[in-house]
């Protein structure tokens, strides 16, 4: 097939970006793949044993640890994302009105946005903490409390506290991008909408959710992908504990990898954890797609 | 509305306690909105607030707001009596240099994608948004073999490589969308005047593309810069950490030394902060412009 100039050109430009994401992503995928059939024992004669689909039975079937950390990891998801949307459209809402400084208040909310998780994990950590924290105190001025509350090493306690941590760094990105698409409502429907005597929660249900419906879905979808598989957060604050109350998968991949060195079991947990991520986009991809033909 | 047309009516009460109540409205308006900046920012502030404090006042039985006795004297320890710099030097060079190789490979692809129509354009595209949904925590793994068999665990080019890698897919998309919104025609007219491609790329489409630039640009060294994971897995000896790590590796050491954590952490947030608010407008441009449209 004889490629014209101009196509001849593309590959050209495209080429080194081609060969650095097969380098360092198909390749790695190919390799973990490999790995997960694999039993990887550097003590024993032979380190790669093939064991086929042992460990992904293993994860299915027979240990629980798999299911219980796949629950955590959607009640972390979508506890932090339903919050963070709340939030974010409640502010994105409150800047779409006429006020001054807009662009100024919109930076300040962005603020937690920035943060580097590591910092935010220590402050919140910081602000947790049982003694000294800053929340156990204002709760004990205000008499809401008498003794300490042990937010990150309580059972029921360690999921919402790292929930709230997670809102207050998801948020921000929900609310500028939330702002901008309740920007892109036209006026008149409103106006239209009022002389036709709907209220404003009226309004807000019937004209502003549904043109902001392909924003909110895209949104929800790439925050709730990147939850699902954020390690930082959780790592930082409550490494899993206390009693794996909040050990999420990818805190769980991370200890079987690094610290029971069950490289091929990890590798599995990982795919996995992958073919979720695609179903997810795909079914959510889909659900979408009507509206979008709509619009 | 204007007082007399409101005088001349009958409703007047009615009316002035309307205005009123609009007014009112706002005020709660803006209550609302400076209590919520307040609740959102206070973990910012109270980070640096205690960074300030002197240690007995951070565990005291009755805590202030504000440092009663202002002190630096926790950066002061933080700086020169830990590793400290050393980590800024190492996050600085670690996420410079990655940033812009990434920027490098980047745009090249970006043009292609935004201008020529090319066999396999579509699926490079679906690559591009497939590989970056792709979990952090199983690519982790492998490539940590990988970098083990050739022996770059424990250097700086193993999170160097994992950055560029990381950083692409979603620099290309957000260069692309900037490529797209500078005009043919001048294009065009370079070609007539006999520019190569690569020249007028070169020459008319990168001088144009500045705030799109410094948005990819600005992006990339503020992920790297708040890297944790990978750093975590490649980096052994603790003069090659980078902020983050080093900070994490911190809570082990100085487990109760909140004052000199505060102070790491409010070291490390600031640069990001000041970059931040000075480039504000590109970064929420280049956000709604490439991450939410691809």
């Amino acid at each position: 097939m004889a490629l014209t100039r101009r196509a001849r050109f593309a590959y050209m430009l495209v080429l080194p970006s081609l060969l650095l994401l097969t380098m360092l992503n198909l390749f790695p995928l190919a390799q973990g793949t490999i790995a997960s059939l694999q039993r990887q024992n550097m003590t024993r004669p032979n380190p790669y044993e093939f064991v086929g689909l042992a460990h992904y039975a293993e994860a299915l079937f027979s240990e629980g640890s798999f299911w219980s950390s796949l629950l955590k990891t959607c009640i972390w998801t979508i506890g932090s994302v339903s919050g963070a949307y709340v939030l974010g459209l409640a502010l994105a809402l409150l800047l779409n009105l006429d006020i001054r400084g807009r662009n100024l208040f919109r930076a300040l909310f962005l603020v937690p946005w920035v943060i580097p998780d590591v910092v935010t994990a220590l402050v919140w950590k910081w602000l947790y903490n049982d003694e000294y924290g800053v929340i156990n105190f204002l709760l004990r001025q205000l008499h809401v409390i008498n003794s300490p509350v042990h937010w990150l090493s309580d059972l029921n306690l360690a999921m919402p506290s790292v929930i709230l941590a997670q809102i207050w760094k998801l948020y921000p990105l929900m609310t500028v991008v939330l702002l901008a698409a309740l920007q892109n409502v036209p006026k008149e429907l409103h106006e239209a909408a009022s002389l036709d005597g709907a209220r404003p929660w009226q309004r807000f249900f019937y004209v502003t959710l549904p043109l902001i419906r392909t924003t909110s879905v895209s949104i929800t979808l790439l925050t709730g992908i990147w939850t699902f598989q954020s390690f930082d957060l959780v790592y930082l604050l409550t490494g899993g504990g206390p009693a794996d109350a909040t050990q999420i998968l990818p805190t769980f991949i991370y200890q079987k990898a690094f610290f029971t060195l069950d490289l091929g079991y990890a590798s599995a947990l990982g795919l996995l954890m992958l073919l979720i991520i695609l179903a997810i986009s795909s079914l959510y991809l889909f659900v979408s797609r009507p509206s979008r033909v709509q619009a | 509305m204007s007082e007399t047309a409101v005088a001349a009516t009958p409703t007047f009460s009615f009316s002035t306690s309307r205005v009123f109540s609009k007014n009112l409205t706002w005020l709660l308006i803006y209550v609302v909105l400076l209590a919520a900046i307040a609740i959102v920012l206070f973990p910012v502030f109270w980070m640096v607030s205690s960074s300030l404090k002197p240690g007995p006042e951070m565990f005291a039985r009755n805590m202030t707001m504000l440092p009663v006795h202002l002190t630096f004297e926790n950066y002061v320890k933080v700086w020169t009596e830990t590793k400290f710099a050393t980590f800024f030097l190492n996050s600085f060079k670690v996420a410079g240099i990655s940033t812009v190789l990434a920027l490098i490979v980047a745009m090249y692809a970006a043009y292609a994608m935004a201008r020529i129509n090319f066999p396999g354009k579509n699926v490079f595209g679906m690559v591009l948004l497939v590989t970056q949904m792709f979990p952090h925590i199983l690519f982790v793994i492998p490539l940590f073999m990988i970098i083990k068999t050739l022996h770059l665990f424990d250097t700086h080019y193993a999170l160097i490589i994992a950055y560029v890698a990381y950083s692409l897919p979603f620099s290309i998309w957000m260069m692309k969308g900037f490529f797209e919104a500078i005009p043919l025609e001048l294009e065009d007219a370079a070609a007539v005047d006999g520019a190569t491609p690569l020249g007028t790329f070169h020459r008319i489409i990168l001088p144009l593309s500045g705030p799109g630039i410094a948005a990819v640009t600005m992006y990339n060294f503020i992920r790297a810069w708040n890297e944790f994971l990978f750093a975590l897995v490649f980096l052994q000896s603790s003069d090659l950490f980078t902020l983050p790590l080093g900070l994490a590796s911190f809570q082990e050491e100085y487990s109760f030394r909140w004052d000199l954590l505060m102070a790491g952490a409010s070291s490390i947030s600031l640069p990001v902060l000041i970059v931040f608010l000075v480039m504000n407008r590109f970064i929420v441009q280049g956000l709604l412009g490439g991450a939410v449209k691809g």
